[in-house]
Formats: C-alpha cells, sequence, structure tokens
C-alpha cells in the first residue's frame, strides 16, 4: 500500500514539471560538453586562428620596417600578389626547396622513424631495466635546452685545436686538417643533431607500442621457429602500424617547420643558402637580417606557403597509410 | 622636568616643519624617467650606456642650479642584441608606444626612422649646447637625412686591413718591408690585386692553408662596401637622395671576390660563427684580413689574453688601409658612426639632448674610446691627455682622412642584402663575376623598382 502510495507521488511530481525539467536536463547535457572545450577554444582562436589569419594577410601585403605604423595592411587595397610573384621567381628558391626536401627526408628515415624503430626494437628485446636505462639515456638531449645542447655540438665540431671530435678523433688517425667541421660538413652536422633529439620521441611511441604486443604471438612465433627478423617482419611491424604512421605524420610536419636548431648551428650557412631550409628563410625574411631591413609581409608569404606544404603532406599520409581502416573498431569488440 | 618636555616640544616641531618642508620641495620635483637603449660588446663597449649614469647627476646638478624643478631618473638598457634584432626591437615597441627615449644605432638606419617618423629632427635643440660644435663635421653628415640632423655621433672608427707579420717573415718578407707596407698602401704602390697575389704565395708555399690568404668578415656587413668603392662604386645619388648600383664598377668588384676564392686562396672566412671559427681564425692562421678597430680590443681582451694580449699583437699584427684598386690609386676606409637618437616619443626631448651633450665630451668619450679601441669624434680630442696614451688610436687616426660611409637610405638594408647574396654566390663559385652584376640588377629591380638607380 505505502509502496503504491509513494509511486503515485512520484508519478503526480514527474507529471507536474514534465517539459521544464527535461529542458534543463537537455541544456545541461548538450553544453557541459562545450564548457569544458570553451578554455581551449579561446586559447587556440587567440593564439592560432586569428595569428594564421593575420599571416595570411599580412602575406599579401609589403608590411615592412620602412612601413610599419603607417601602411595599413587590413585594408584590401593594399594586397597583392607580389610576395608570391618573388617567392617563386627567387633564384635560390629551387635550392632552398631542396634543402628542405633533404632534410626532412634524410632526418625523418634515418633518424626519427628508422633510428627510433631501431633502438624501439633492441631495448624491447634485452633486459628490461637495461633497455629502459638506455631509452633515459637517450632522452638527455631532447632534455638539454637547445642552446646548450647546441653549443655542446659546436665545440664538439670546432676546428683544431679546439674542437673535441678534430683533437681527439680526426687529428690522432690523421684525417682532414682540422677545418671547422660545420664548414666542411654542415648536412652531417645538421641531421645528426636533429636526429638525435628527434628519435627519442619515435622510440619512446616504437617501445610502448611493442610492449603492448600480447606476448602469446612472439611465443606462438618462437614455437613456430621464426628467426627474430620474421619476427619483426611479420609480428611486430604490423602491430605497430598506427604508431608508425602517426610518428612519420607528425615528425615530417615537425621537421618541415623546425628551424631552431638549424638557426643556431649554422644560420643556413656556411655558404649561400646551403644549409637554409623553408621555414628558416621565412624567420630571416620576417625576423632577422644584420640591417634590419625585415620583411613581415613577405616572411608570411614564406610561412603560408610552409602551411599549405604540410597540409597537402599530412592528405597524402593518411591517404598512404589508409588512416581510416587503421582507426576503425578492432573487429573483437564489434563481436 | 618641565625644561626638558618644552625642549622635546621644541624639536617636534623643528622635525614636523622639516618634514613637511621637504614633502613640500619633493612634491615640487619631477622626476622624469629617461630610458636610453644601447647596443654594447661587454666589457669593452659598456662605456655607451654608462656615461649617462654619471651624466645624471651633472645633469640634476644643472637644472638645480638653473632652478628647474625637473630631475631626470636614467634607465639604461644594454646588451649586445644582434642589428636586425635590436631594430626590430626598436620598431615594435615604438608600434607599442614604449621605445626609449635615447637610443644608440647606426647611422644608416636614420633613413628609415626619420621617414617613419620614429625619431626627432634635433637641429632646433642641439644649438643650445656648443658642446656639439666640437663634434667633426664629416661625423655630423652622417646624420644628415633630407637636409635635417636626426642623431648625435656617438663614435667613429676605421676598417683596416690587418696583416700577420710572423706569417708575412715565414714568407720571406724582411722586417723592413714589413714595416713599409702601410705606407705603400697609403702611397697607392701595393693594390688589391697586388695582396691577393701575396696571398697566394703564402697559399703555394704552406706558409697558410687555402682558403687563408684573405678574409673578410664572415657574413653581411659593411666591411664589403669599402671594396665596392675602391673599384669606383657608389651607392647614393646625391641630387635624388636614390640608391645607385653601378654595373662596371660592379664587375669589378666581383671579380675580385670571385678571383679571391677561386685563384687566389683567399675568402674561406664566409658563413663562419664569429666566436669560434672567425675570431681564433684571424688571430693565428690568416695572413690579410679586413677588421675594425674596435676589435683590437677584442681580441686583446678575449681572444689574446693569454698570448699577452695587447702587447703580443703589436709584435705580431700589421695594419693599414684598405688599398686601391689601381696602383697610384685612393686608398680607403670605412666610418660607420653610432649616432644617439631621440624617439618621437620622447616627452622631454630637451632633456635627452641634454644627457647627450653631458656624454659628448671628452672625458666620457675617451672613456669610451680608449676601452673599444673606436676613434675620438670631437675636435682636438688627439691632444687630449688621457687619449693620446692609446697607441692604437693614434696610429690609426689617419684613415679618417681617408674614410667613406654608408649611405642614409630607408632601402640600404635590401640593397645590402641583394649585393652581399651575389657575393656569397661569387665566393661559393655559383657565379661568375657577370652573373652577380646580373643577379644584383634583377634583385634591385625586383625589390626596389624605381628607388634605385642602376648605371
Amino acid at each position: 500500500m505505502s509502496n503504491n502510495f509513494q509511486l503515485e507521488r512520484e508519478r503526480s511530481s514527474l507529471s507536474s514539471f514534465p517539459d521544464s525539467k527535461s529542458l534543463f536536463s537537455k541544456l545541461k547535457s548538450g553544453l557541459l560538453p562545450y564548457a569544458f572545450l570553451t578554455p581551449t577554444l579561446i586559447v587556440v582562436t587567440l593564439f592560432f586562428f586569428i595569428p594564421l589569419v593575420m599571416v595570411f594577410i599580412l602575406s599579401f601585403t609589403n608590411l615592412d620596417m620602412t612601413n610599419f605604423g603607417i601602411l595599413k595592411w587590413w585594408q584590401p587595397a593594399n594586397w597583392t600578389l607580389d610576395n608570391y610573384v618573388k617567392i617563386f621567381t627567387n633564384r635560390f628558391f629551387p635550392r632552398i626547396l631542396n634543402n628542405t626536401l633533404m632534410y626532412v627526408s634524410m632526418t625523418l628515415i634515418f633518424f626519427n622513424v628508422g633510428m627510433a624503430l631501431v633502438i624501439a626494437l633492441i631495448t624491447t628485446n634485452i633486459n628490461r631495466r637495461v633497455g629502459f636505462t638506455f631509452r633515459l639515456i637517450w632522452l638527455m638531449c631532447r632534455l638539454t635546452p637547445v642552446v646548450v645542447y647546441i653549443m655542446m655540438w659546436k665545440a664538439l665540431a670546432g676546428p683544431a685545436p679546439m674542437g673535441v671530435i678534430n683533437k681527439h678523433i680526426l687529428g690522432p688517425l690523421g684525417i682532414g686538417t682540422g677545418e671547422y667541421l660545420l664548414n666542411t660538413n654542415p648536412w652531417l652536422f645538421i641531421i645528426l643533431v636533429n636526429g638525435f633529439i628527434g628519435a627519442s620521441f619515435g622510440m619512446i611511441i616504437f617501445s610502448s607500442a611493442i610492449e603492448a604486443i600480447p606476448k602469446d604471438y612472439m611465443i606462438a612465433s618462437k614455437v613456430d621457429g621464426a628467426s627474430t627478423w620474421q619476427t619483426i617482419r611479420y609480428i611486430t611491424i604490423p602491430m605497430i602500424k598506427w604508431p608508425l604512421l602517426f610518428v612519420t605524420t607528425y615528425q615530417t610536419l615537425s621537421l618541415l617547420t623546425s628551424f631552431e636548431q638549424i638557426l643556431l648551428l649554422t644560420n643556413g650557412g656556411p655558404g649561400l643558402y646551403e644549409t637554409e631550409v623553408w621555414s628558416l628563410t621565412a624567420y630571416h625574411r620576417a625576423f632577422s637580417s644584420y640591417f634590419g631591413n625585415t620583411q613581415w609581409g613577405y616572411g608570411s608569404a614564406w610561412a603560408v606557403i610552409l602551411v599549405i606544404i604540410g597540409i597537402i603532406m599530412a592528405i597524402i599520409y593518411l591517404r598512404v597509410f589508409k588512416f581510416n581502416e587503421l582507426i576503425q573498431e578492432p573487429k573483437i569488440d564489434q563481436l | 622636568m618641565k625644561a626638558s618636555k618644552s625642549l622635546l616640544s621644541i624639536s617636534l616641531i623643528v622635525i614636523l616643519v622639516m618634514s613637511f618642508t621637504a614633502m613640500a620641495l619633493a612634491q615640487d620635483l619631477d622626476i622624469i624617467p629617461i630610458k636610453v637603449r644601447c647596443r654594447a660588446k661587454p666589457p669593452m663597449e659598456n662605456w655607451r650606456g654608462l656615461n649617462f649614469l654619471v651624466a645624471e647627476k651633472d645633469l640634476n646638478a644643472d637644472l638645480e642650479a638653473m632652478g628647474d624643478p625637473r630631475r631626470v631618473k636614467v634607465e639604461v638598457i644594454q646588451d649586445n642584441l644582434d642589428w636586425g634584432e635590436y631594430i626590430t626591437e626598436f620598431v615594435l615597441g615604438y608600434g607599442a608606444g614604449e621605445s626609449p627615449d635615447i637610443w644608440l644605432t647606426g647611422h644608416e638606419y636614420i633613413g628609415t626612422q626619420a621617414e617613419a617618423g620614429r625619431i626627432i629632427a634635433l637641429d632646433g635643440i642641439i644649438k643650445e649646447f656648443p658642446i656639439y660644435n666640437l663634434v667633426f663635421d664629416t661625423l655630423w653628415d652622417c646624420t644628415k637625412y633630407k637636409g635635417e640632423t636626426w642623431g648625435v655621433p656617438q663614435d667613429a672608427e676605421a676598417r683596416p686591413l690587418y696583416w700577420n707579420k710572423t706569417l708575412l717573415k715565414k714568407l720571406g718578407w724582411s722586417d723592413g718591408e714589413i714595416a713599409a707596407l702601410s705606407g705603400k698602401i697609403e702611397k697607392g704602390e701595393f693594390t688589391l690585386y697586388d695582396m691577393l697575389e701575396t696571398a697566394k704565395q703564402a697559399v703555394d708555399k704552406g706558409v697558410v692553408e687555402p682558403g687563408n690568404g684573405f678574409w673578410t668578415r664572415p657574413k653581411n656587413g659593411p666591411d664589403f662596401t669599402p671594396f665596392y668603392y675602391a673599384f669606383g662604386g657608389e651607392t647614393i645619388d646625391s641630387a635624388t637622395g636614390k640608391l645607385v648600383f653601378d654595373k662596371t664598377a660592379g664587375l669589378k668588384y666581383y671579380k675580385f671576390f670571385y678571383d679571391a676564392a677561386q685563384k687566389y686562396g683567399s675568402m674561406g672566412c664566409l658563413g663562419l660563427d664569429w666566436s669560434s671559427a672567425w675570431h681564433p681564425g684571424v688571430t693565428s692562421k690568416v695572413l690579410f684580413w679586413v677588421g675594425g678597430t674596435w676589435q683590437w680590443a677584442e681580441w686583446a681582451e678575449k681572444f689574446l689574453k693569454d698570448l699577452g694580449g695587447e702587447a703580443y699583437m703589436w709584435e705580431n699584427f700589421g695594419f693599414g688601409l684598405i688599398p686601391a684598386a689601381e696602383k697610384g690609386g685612393k686608398p680607403n676606409s670605412l666610418t660607420h658612426p653610432l649616432a644617439y637618437l631621440v624617439s618621437s616619443q620622447c616627452k622631454y626631448p630637451d632633456l635627452a639632448v641634454a644627457l647627450i651633450a653631458k656624454v659628448t665630451n671628452y672625458g666620457p668619450n675617451t672613456r669610451h674610446a680608449i676601452a673599444s679601441t673606436h676613434l675620438g669624434i670631437l675636435k682636438g680630442q688627439t691632444e687630449y691627455k688621457f687619449y693620446k696614451e692609446s697607441r692604437l688610436l693614434s696610429e690609426a687616426l689617419y684613415m679618417l682622412d681617408y674614410t667613406t660611409f654608408l649611405p642614409n637610405n630607408p632601402y640600404w638594408g635590401t640593397y645590402s642584402t641583394v649585393t652581399y647574396e651575389a657575393l656569397a654566390a661569387c665566393v661559393g663559385g655559383d657565379f661568375t663575376p657577370e652573373k652577380a652584376v646580373d643577379f644584383v640588377v634583377e634583385g634591385l629591380n625586383r625589390e626596389l623598382g624605381d628607388k634605385v638607380i642602376i648605371k
């Protein structure tokens, strides 16, 4: 009896405010996610989208040191395609493009993906503690401030008798004449310097992915008599396809836009545009020149093209690696 | 007891009255903050900014004596940023309404800043400070743009050709020949190509390594322009104020650097890092190189201190003008005076100029000149007791008679970038001299259009 009475009360209370309560809960459940997203949206809008739009607009203007504060860059009357014409007619354009492609591909293949995978495979197949310690040591170059890290490399590459490599390795072996190695082999050092840092990122991702592969597969392969290479080729690599795609895509975009190590190491030299990559050119044009003739409009145009190249590369990667298929729910969960 | 109470009361009254008087006086004083921004290599060039701290007391004493209620409070910001970043900082700071009141910079930036309205013309104010009459007229010319004076010269220098006496001796030169070299250059008897020939001999005989016969600075900068002038080049049209590129002189200029790198075992210097490669190189293994007088102090203080500093340098290094291009021609040098400019955002330009007047005097300027081995800027400064004691300043002073300057033009930076890129391409073997001239003409036309005259 009492139970029936209570049920009646609840029914009557629900029927008295049916619409307002459901509307409120609907609003609450609908808006809550947006409320959580708001801080991120504000930050991304303020510090990414608005600057991006500004850079895009600036790329059509000739804003520079001489007319800053005078030119009304936001007015369409001051917009032209001159900067883009200047870029594509620049005599050093092919060299800069070639440098960029070489820098990204070499660093990516030999270090950011290649070396990272090798380290991950080795350190997950040896004593766990030793592997962990090795990875920790490798992370040191990422943990070191860039300026300190580059100063260390400069000391290594310095001319004899100051340079460590010249004094302790090449000199005793009678190789070379003690030249400044950043002048004789700038690309080698740029790729090494970036590669040692870049490899640590892939190393962590790949190690985690390899360690997450169920041991049953490995044991089964050994029972079937698979060699180590066959285990890697037919079990490990296919099972870390997604991390491979992620690291390759992420590191390609990261290398395309990174220039700080090159800036500090060679600043695009030693020869004319010898190690100048696209993002460094954008920086040089927009922010740096001996006589202060910084060209913000022109530098923005270089940056805009870099963004376009990055988007194209990302789309190509997603297609080649069939990203959509990789992120499908595992079939076992669908049963 | 009663007497002591009255004494206490009187004392309190006196203290109160004095305090109120002091407060009243303090309220009447108007403290004017003056921000001074300098670029200086520590420790040699520290006096560029520090002189203002000394001048602050002096100016405040003057203001007090004349009953002016204003007092200046100087804030000096001084570091060794690259020029490009230093200029950008000023421009962006100005845009944000936070530019320094006094800004030290190279005279060639005056055109850009004056056109943009970021600095003020000083002609009216500097007349009230006769100390400025002591500054050399040629240096004032550097701070003029469109007929007005926009800055006060701070220092001057020469950019000599240096040589390593020890390496010349190894090449077979006698002490007498080495000692006579600067005189031969001054008379036009030792030319630029004579220098390259000597450099080549040094390379051929193994005295120096290939590439180390002759060096310039490792990157773009003012040191290349005197070579262009030596071949008859001009940079500015006095009638229109426009920049000029002379193709005939340009071709000779680029041929010289092409030849130096490709035929005479020289110019292995471009792209080198200043501290880790260039300075150690010129102070040990290069036969001829172009540098500034201020680098003399830098080498003595930073790079050769362990070997004996300046004494070692007098023993081992010689210097002279940049040789003429042809026999009997006129050698030259380049002076790149820095100048104090006053921002148009400065609320009290009279006080800023008064402060600059205080540091533009024999004492403060000589302090800076000696410490940094810059040349003096004042008439009669060579007779000043302390200035005379610097051997380098005395021996290099004659170079001002042969000096040249960079042009004051807003587009000099762009011009310099294009012409330097062509030079670097010649040195690297990417361009022939003819191709370099084509590149410059095409580049200047594309970047500057009718703002440059191609002759």
